[in-house]
């Protein structure tokens, strides 16, 4: 078990703002009292070792701060905000009052702690994440909502090692479509952990395309759960893109519970030195006809390490199931481990699964027919690696993300070095 | 042009071709043909470059040079285009940015400037146009998705934008039906000057109806043991080639 | 025009042709679990002392260690010291030499179950050992293997006569300690067969060793040793049944093979034990730790499974690639019907480099029963250039049942390629109407897709036995569709 401080805990949690969160903050102190958090030993957590963020979390708890947005901080903001196109809320250091003061059509925002959501099952995580929350942001997406929504997610550890926590609940009424973008940067050169638990549930016809863009600094961990639920003739597409990170672990599960529903969720993470990255999917086919289809890709290279769990998991009743996940893996240095394991639970008839998995390199061939078209080996090389992960790139959902999503990629790909890329 | 003097090469754990002896000269057009299993795609690999293609002795020259341990990037921007006999899928990388990359890795060894978007695109759909391909192939990932035919039309169209000194077509010819065959016929046949050499190895005569060759060889066993004018490949056709194998053993 | 599902379920309902019980004398020691039963059946076997120690050891590693909770499968507790754990027919006190001595009514036993012990035996040109309860009764063809310098036998009799190889091989691939199921074997494990094929032969024959359960409240802990020498080659089929009780009776097997440089070990099952009535009374818990280890160079070990029978099921025959180039395979067809789980799979350990393995893997369910398929592929970070492939299947006969799929790859070296493919599927109304519509009858027309989806793994099966297989598949799923 991996312990937390529980009276550190529970004397951090009394000194939070009182409110409509009190009832599930006193829940989540008694889980957390009970569980830990999790360790190697359990199986949703057997290849993502958590230690170091328990470490960072008991640390935390002893000098609980938030730190100061610095000049940096403020000029990456900027950047992204400059993105046309897109209406951007931002959360900078788990601040929620500049979010909350945007006005815009179609949407309503509100404290979480003003509508406190009904005290739900906890996990070690979110009991983490409802016991330390101070507020939460509640969007109500209605008609009118015209262009995409950004959320610019920042947290500044120049000064101290940060933990923060974030918890984001969106609605899209029935009949309605959300274009959404999570966006997750870092800035400075301590440690920081950062725990997010959202939630996005989608009316009766409704659409969300979604995109999330992780490119935190090496010195920051993340855990996110993202819990989805699709209603009738709801259709869910997603794309992530995890290009950053010390130890980030995304678990995101998705909930087909009405017919016609529809889930498509695409992901690409690259994983280089010191990096860890684990993606949990789920997805709960309740009953037929509902559709997913997940597609991952990873590329390791350098000391690093990858975990992918999907598994599809067909309930009685859900006859009319369709259900496919593939997870495709370049393993570019010795010192890079993948573990991979797509599951099918499957307890109705009437159903079509398939999963793929391939763990390899560079085609050989491909290889070889570029540079006989007169390309260099290295260059070779690097456009098969772009070419494996464009592939992702391709059904990336926001269009007006897609340009910077493109330079930001590029940019990536190119700190592959070549050490990385001679096997 | 090409100049290959007692050729060993190994692949596999075996060797393939045993001694082999060919020269080509600028502006001509040999045939290469032979029984399946004769080496006959060993050769064409083995004269690109693939690493499993192991030269155990003798000579390739290409252009007076010998290319021996050259990688096939260098080959190719010497000049030397090879056409796959199963041209690879390469799914996200498209085919404009294959060609264009390809061409400017030429230009530059040639000490010329790159070739810049627009003029690019118009040589490539001028070269689409006279193979009868669709625009939209540009667009497509290399081969992806393509079906036989039209993976040997976009072989032939990169050599046509690449324009090599040397091209050698590895059964371009097999699988392809009529429309198919005539259109990469033609497109070899739009390539055919003074300075350039082109060596077809294919398994069938019905190529040669369109592309008239100067030489033919017949290749067996790792060697090229007999070799003549175009009707050889008429003989070839009609007698098959044991006749021709025979001779070369009595 | 659509299927009726109680047409199909018809279909399904033909009854286990295994299940009659042999009146035979028995000698059984009291149901219980001490270190005095432990110390009684070593003495009973009349083993030296260092089998003795241990056994001891294992059950004392046993007492310290759980029960395993994570595979896909629910029973009730099982009681460890209301089981008996030994079990002999009486007449073996003089224990017979040769098959003529043999009791009669065994031989019968045999013969109802279509065993060739005897005549069949020499016109299928197979070897048998046959396991009732926990002792062998009777070694077929030993003379002939003689000849060839192969040694198969009894487990108890190698103890006895070949004490070097069994101190040298046993519990070197599956220690005492590997698993809960497996430690209790080592501690009780009543006999078994044993195998050695010495450098350069290839066994003459293929070797069999049938396993019946038959007295009441038995376990049966058998443990099987193959070493296969530098170069060598073997075939081994095992086939196993048991009388149909009202009661669950619990069955842990250990299987240890050892390919050494060149050598080569074929293992094939055909396990259908009783997998208990269509309401889930009865049946057999079989717990089986199998696993192989090509511990040489350029080495192979192929496991082939056909699995019938069994109320739960819970194997994982493995292969630990160690020797450079070596090669595993592991083929296998589980059927669960009624209300029979199974959680079975493999494990390719890749150690040595340029090792290779190949995973086929055909489940079908039907009635309310849950299959799961389990397998893990691991990519050691010295294993350069490893392969594997796997392929994974499930056919779903009904709505009322699962297939499930877990399979776990961990890659730790960049050479590595490792797929993984699996699908679902069911047989559809409409695949069985249009059998009909060319006049093929339904129940021919499921056997023939039931087939068809096995075949892979059917056509690695020794001839003899591929036959047998289809048709035992064919009466597991009686009634199944819907």
């Amino acid at each position: 078990m991996n312990a937390l401080d529980i009276d550190k805990l529970r004397a951090h949690v009394e000194g939070l703002p009182g409110g409509g969160l009190d009832a599930i903050r006193q829940q989540a102190v008694a889980t957390l009292a009970e569980t830990g958090l999790p360790s190697t030993r359990d199986e949703s957590f057997k290849y993502t070792d958590l230690s170091e963020i328990g470490q960072l979390s008991r640390t935390w708890l002893e000098h609980p701060t938030r730190g100061q947005v610095s000049a940096e901080t403020e000029r990456r903001i900027a950047d992204v905000t400059a993105i046309a196109d897109v209406d951007w809320l931002v959360i900078a250091n788990g601040d929620l009052k500049a979010a909350l003061t945007r006005s815009l059509p179609g949407l309503s925002l509100e404290r979480l702690s003003e509508s406190p959501p009904p005290l739900p099952a906890l996990q070690p995580l979110t009991a983490l994440n409802a016991a330390l929350l101070e507020d939460g942001l509640v969007i109500r997406v209605g008609a009118g909502q015209q262009r995409p929504l950004g959320l610019l997610v920042v947290d500044d550890a120049s000064e101290a090692p940060g933990l923060s926590q974030l918890r984001i609940d969106i609605e899209v009424a029935a009949g309605q479509s959300l274009e959404l973008v999570e966006y997750y940067l870092s800035t400075g050169d301590e440690a920081h952990y950062s725990n997010a638990v959202l939630h996005l549930e989608l009316g009766q016809g409704s659409a969300a395309r979604h995109l999330r863009l992780q490119d935190r600094s090496v010195r920051h961990s993340q855990t996110q759960r993202l819990d989805v639920t699709v209603g009738r003739d709801a259709a869910f597409t997603s794309a992530s893109f995890d290009l950053g990170g010390r130890l980030t672990r995304n678990d995101l599960n998705i909930d087909l519970p009405r017919a016609g529903s529809r889930a498509e969720v695409a992901g690409l993470y690259l994983s280089g030195d010191g990096q860890h990255v684990d993606n949990h999917t789920l997805v709960d086919h309740r009953t037929g006809p509902t559709v997913s289809r997940q597609e991952y890709r990873g590329i390791l290279f350098g000391r690093s390490r990858a975990v992918w769990n999907g598994k599809a998991m067909v309930h009685e009743g859900a006859d009319g199931t369709d259900a496919e996940q593939a997870n495709h893996n370049l393993l570019l240095s010795e010192h890079a481990e993948i573990d991979t394991k797509p599951e099918l639970e499957i307890y109705a008839e009437d159903v079509r699964c398939a999963h793929g998995t391939t763990v390899g390199q560079l085609d050989e061939r491909a290889l070889f027919y570029l540079r006989s078209r007169g390309l260099d080996a290295d260059e070779a090389r690097r456009l098969l690696v772009h070419a494996f992960a464009v592939q992702v790139l391709a059904a990336a959902p926001v269009d007006a993300l897609k340009p910077h999503l493109d330079a930001l990629l590029d940019t990536k790909l190119a700190t592959i070095n070549d050490a990385s890329l001679s096997i | 042009m090409l100049k290959i003097d007692n050729l060993h090469v190994r692949t596999g754990g075996a060797e393939i071709l045993h001694g082999l002896t060919l020269a080509v000269n600028a502006g001509e057009v040999h045939a290469i043909m032979g029984p399946n299993g004769s080496g006959k795609s060993t050769l064409a690999q083995a004269i690109a470059g693939h690493e499993d293609y192991e030269v155990t002795d003798g000579s390739i020259e290409f252009l007076g040079e010998d290319i021996a341990e050259l990688d096939p990037e260098e080959r190719a921007r010497a000049g030397l285009f090879l056409g796959f006999q199963y041209p690879v899928e390469i799914p996200g990388v498209n085919n404009a940015y294959l060609l264009k990359a390809a061409l400017n890795a030429r230009r530059k060894q040639a000490g010329e400037d790159e070739i810049d978007a627009y003029e690019f695109l118009k040589l490539a759909k001028e070269k689409m146009a006279l193979l009868g391909m669709d625009p939209k192939f540009l667009n497509r990932g290399v081969n992806e998705g393509f079906s036989g035919g039209e993976k040997k039309r976009n072989e032939i169209l990169q050599m046509a934008v690449l324009e090599p000194k040397l091209a050698i077509l590895d059964e371009t010819d097999s699988g392809l039906d009529i429309d198919a065959l005539k259109a990469v016929a033609q497109g070899v046949n739009a390539l055919r000057s003074p300075d350039r050499a082109i060596v077809l190895v294919t398994h069938y005569q019905r190529l040669l109806d369109y592309i008239t060759p100067d030489f033919v060889h017949v290749l067996s066993g790792g060697r090229i043991i007999h070799s003549g004018d175009k009707s050889l490949a008429t003989e070839l056709e009609d007698r098959g080639y044991d006749w021709v194998v025979e001779a070369a053993t009595a | 025009m659509a299927t009726e599902p109680d047409d199909i379920q018809q279909l399904v309902g033909q009854r286990y042709k295994h299940g009659f019980v042999t009146d035979i004398e028995s000698e059984s020691l009291p149901p219980g679990l001490d270190e005095n039963v432990v110390r009684a059946i070593s003495a009973r076997k009349d083993e030296p002392e260092f089998m003795l120690e241990w056994r001891l050891r294992a059950y004392r590693q046993w007492l310290e260690m759980r029960e395993p909770e994570w595979a896909h499968v629910h029973y009730p507790p099982i009681d460890y010291q209301a089981i008996s754990y030994f079990s002999a027919p009486k007449s073996d006190a003089d224990k017979p030499q040769s098959l003529d001595e043999v009791d009669p009514k065994l031989l019968e036993t045999y013969d109802k179950l279509g065993i060739p012990l005897h005549e069949r035996a020499r016109l299928a040109g197979v070897a048998v050992d046959a396991v009732f309860d926990s002792v062998s009764v009777a070694t077929t063809f030993k003379d002939k293997l003689k000849d060839a310098g192969v040694i198969f036998c009894s487990f108890s009799e190698a103890v006895k006569d070949h004490p070097e190889l069994v101190r040298k091989y046993l519990g070197s691939v599956v220690p005492q300690r590997d698993n809960y199921f497996a430690a209790l074997n080592s501690a009780v494990f009543s006999d078994g067969s044993f195998v050695y094929v010495p450098k350069g032969v290839r066994c003459p024959m293929e070797l069999s060793t049938y396993f019946r359960i038959n007295a009441e409240n038995t376990g049966q802990f058998e443990r099987t040793l193959i070493v296969a020498d530098e170069g060598s080659h073997v075939s081994y089929l095992e086939g196993c049944t048991a009388p149909m009780r009202d009661e669950n009776q619990l069955h842990a097997a250990v299987v240890e093979l050892v390919a050494l440089e060149g050598a080569e070990i074929k293992y094939s099952t055909v396990q259908n034990w009783y997998p208990g009535d269509e309401d889930g009374v009865g049946g057999i818990y079989n717990f089986v730790t199998k696993r192989g280890d090509c511990r040489g160079r350029d080495s192979k070990i192929s496991w082939t499974q056909v699995e019938t029978g069994s109320a739960i099921t819970w194997k994982y025959p493995s292969c630990i690639l160690r020797g450079d180039n070596s090669v595993g395979e592991f083929y296998s067809v589980a059927v669960a019907n009624n209300l029979q789980q199974a959680d079975t799979g493999t494990k390719m350990i890749h150690i040595g480099k340029n090792t290779r393995s190949t995973i086929v893997s055909k489940g079908i369910s039907a009635g309310r029963a849950q299959n799961a398929y389990r397998g893990l592929v691991r990519i050691m970070p010295q294993a350069k250039d490893a392969r594997n492939h796997t392929q994974c299947d499930s056919l779903l006969i009904g709505k009322t049942c699962g297939a499930h799929t877990f399979p776990y790859m961990e890659v730790k070296h960049p050479s590595a390629r490792v797929e993984h493919e699996a699908t679902t599927s069911k047989i559809s109304a409409d695949q069985l109407f249009y059998c009909r519509q060319r006049g093929i009858s339904e129940e021919d027309a499921v056997n023939m897709i039931v087939n068809g989806f096995c075949k892979e793994v059917f056509k690695e099966l020794p001839m003899e036995f591929a036959v047998e297989a289809q048709n035992l598949l064919n009466v597991s799923l009686e009634g199944a569709v819907g």
